[in-house]
């Protein structure tokens, strides 16, 4: 278990982690996620004890990192996949590493096998592509057989199977009761492997929830999408029934209406009673994504101008 | 690959590590730093040069004093070192930066959080590889100085008095350049920018501190070059303070007589005053490690 409690990291006038708390379980796949700058890595080099926080507390299966009597073997961590010094072979560098708790040359060799880096295990890691870098650093993580897992932007850089493996790999350590901390910034990507999710911007916590619970918290969760030939008396009809209506792209008689507060089934009942057809009648999901742009529209500290791609283009 | 993987990943009881089997102690820090320096190519690589630079250094040295009339073939073995200290200064930097080059030292401190040990096994590994490094460029330096002296017919005897404490501070001036140039690299981290300082402090800071002082003092018109010099003079004080000269000194006799105007530090001093130039930087590098973040 990962217990953060009002962590807080100043440098100089900068706050990169602001009051912070969460937990993450044994048993779940905890994502951790932000946009760039919100302050991830920091969170994870104080959990490690690689840095000082201001103030709060870290602690791994209730003991602050540095005070862990074997920390390999407690906690498993990649923090960047160039963690490797470039001249060294991958499997020196994890003899190095196995060496400091006194683990042996056949779970080296297991770990390797594990993560399919045997035809270049004893190539220089200066040498790897980026994959074969992320590789090495669930090698490295894993070298322990560790109970908590905290693994900084895993899947980025690998290809299509090697993502998947990740997603199989992350879900099966903890299906064996492990405890694993994944952080991200590509949501769909915790959205399928995730069980919990805790987003941050600029420090500071904006959600710590299950992947469903904040699906639904979209704005766009619930939404019932309807094209009908009558969208006006349709939409007097859906407002009169407590429906909220969203959105109306007019173009009678094909209009679209956006509402929520209703089912399907309704809308489709109300539809029927003001005689209007029908072409189209479906859910909205939201998704991960939407919900998480919405709670990080305000904390995102590099964002590129919008393109209009709106209305304007739309209405040609 | 990938579902094998997987299957493999989570079916391992045999591999948990016994519980006997506990975290970082002192031996095993130790064994990991020393696969680490000895796994990398820049390790044998400035060994090499190092035992390569000592004998060429002594057989040129020899070969160009061995006309002079009284020449001497064991008083010239420390001008072997003039170049190999620097090759021995350059394999503790990157021994002392190894692990900020890239992010390894994320590696290195989560799996010994306690961070000190780290140093202190870097210490004991570079010590045990630049004494043998030391120890294979004192063969060179005998053996480059054997053709000029066997070509004067004279016996070198390598046991005759001093000669033992010179070979030994010999050995020591490379293995103290391997030392200082970890606790420069440890401190500094980034290996050009250590390197830089390293080289300065051995090689450029006497030179640059002499030209100044010459430049500081007024032209000495009217005094006599006869005048002894009884009384200490600060730069002469100074310079003999200086890494490369007190390093120096522990490969002269104790009888020979140091710079006029500088305390006579003798070969053991020496030692001391460039035990200290290593310790200095030591320290600094031992409290940033302790004391810091690292990102």
């Amino acid at each position: 278990m990962i217990q953060v409690e009002a962590l807080t990291k100043r440098y100089g006038a900068t706050t990169a982690v602001d009051g912070l708390s969460f937990i993450a379980r044994p048993g779940t796949v905890t994502g951790f996620l932000g946009p760039n700058g919100a302050g991830k890595s920091t969170t994870m080099r104080m959990i490690v004890g690689l840095e000082r926080p201001t103030s709060g507390t870290a602690t791994v299966a209730g003991r602050r990192y540095a005070d862990l009597d074997a920390p390999l073997h407690a906690v498993g961590v990649m923090l960047d996949a160039r963690s490797v010094h470039p001249g060294r072979t991958a499997f020196r560098h994890l003899l190095a590493h196995a060496r400091t708790h006194g683990i042996g040359r056949s779970r080296i060799e297991e770990v390797i096998a594990m993560t399919g880096l045997e035809p270049v295990a004893r190539r220089r890691a200066g040498t790897f592509s980026l994959g074969m870098g992320q590789r090495l650093g669930i090698a490295t993580a894993l070298l322990g057989d560790p109970e908590v897992l905290i693994l900084d932007e895993p899947v980025n850089g690998l290809d299509p199977d090697g993502v998947l493996w990740v997603r199989g790999l992350v879900r099966d350590l903890a299906r064996q009761g492990r405890t694993v901390l994944l952080s991200s910034h590509l949501m769909h990507e915790l959205a399928l492997c995730a069980d919990r999710v805790v987003i941050i911007g600029r420090g500071r916590l904006l959600a710590d929830a299950t992947v469903q619970e904040i699906v639904d918290r979209s704005e766009r969760a619930g939404t019932v999408r309807v094209r009908s030939s009558e969208p006006e008396a349709l939409e007097r009809a859906l407002c009169a029934l407590g429906a909220e209506v969203l959105s109306v792209e007019p173009g009678t008689p094909r209009g679209v209406l956006r509402v929520r507060g209703v089912s399907v089934d309704e809308v489709g009942v109300a539809a029927g009673r003001c005689g209007a057809m029908v072409f189209e009648l479906a859910t909205e999901g939201g998704s991960l994504e939407d919900a998480y742009l919405e709670l990080t529209a305000d904390a995102v500290e590099y964002r590129g101008r919008a393109t209009t791609v709106g209305p304007e283009a739309g209405a040609r | 690959m990938t579902a094998a993987a997987t299957d493999r990943a989570t079916s391992s009881p045999t591999s948990r590590p016994a519980p006997t089997t506990k975290g970082p102690t002192v031996l095993r820090v130790v064994a990991s730093e020393w696969s680490k320096l000895v796994s990398l190519r820049s390790t044998a690589w400035t060994a090499a040069v190092t035992v390569g630079l000592t004998w060429v250094t002594a057989y040129l040295s020899a070969n160009a004093s061995s006309g002079d009339p009284g020449f001497e073939p064991l008083s010239s073995l420390s001008q072997g070192l003039v170049l190999s200290q620097l090759s021995m200064l350059v394999l503790g930097v990157l021994a002392g930066t190894g692990d900020f080059r890239a992010g390894g030292f994320r590696t290195t401190f989560t799996a010994v959080p306690r961070r000190l040990p780290v140093l202190m096994a870097k210490v004991l590994v570079t010590t045990l590889v630049g004494g043998v490094v030391a120890v294979v460029s004192l063969a060179a330096l005998v053996l480059g100085v054997l053709p000029a002296a066997r070509s004067r017919d004279i016996p070198l005897d390598l046991t005759a008095q001093w000669t033992p404490q010179v070979l030994l501070g010999s050995g020591l001036l490379l293995l103290g350049m391997a030392l200082l140039g970890l606790a420069v690299g440890s401190l500094v981290r980034r290996t050009v920018l250590a390197v830089t300082v390293a080289l300065a402090l051995v090689f450029v800071l006497p030179v640059g501190f002499v030209l100044a002082a010459d430049l500081a003092s007024p032209p000495q018109v009217g005094v006599s070059t006869e005048t002894v010099v009884t009384e200490l003079d600060p730069v002469s004080t100074v310079m003999e303070l200086m890494p490369s000269n007190a390093a120096y000194r522990m490969t002269t006799t104790p009888d020979s007589a140091g710079p006029d105007g500088a305390p006579d530090l003798g070969p053991v001093g020496g030692g001391l005053v460039f035990a200290a130039w290593i310790l200095l930087p030591l320290v600094a590098a031992g409290i940033r490690l302790r004391t810091r973040d690292l990102t």
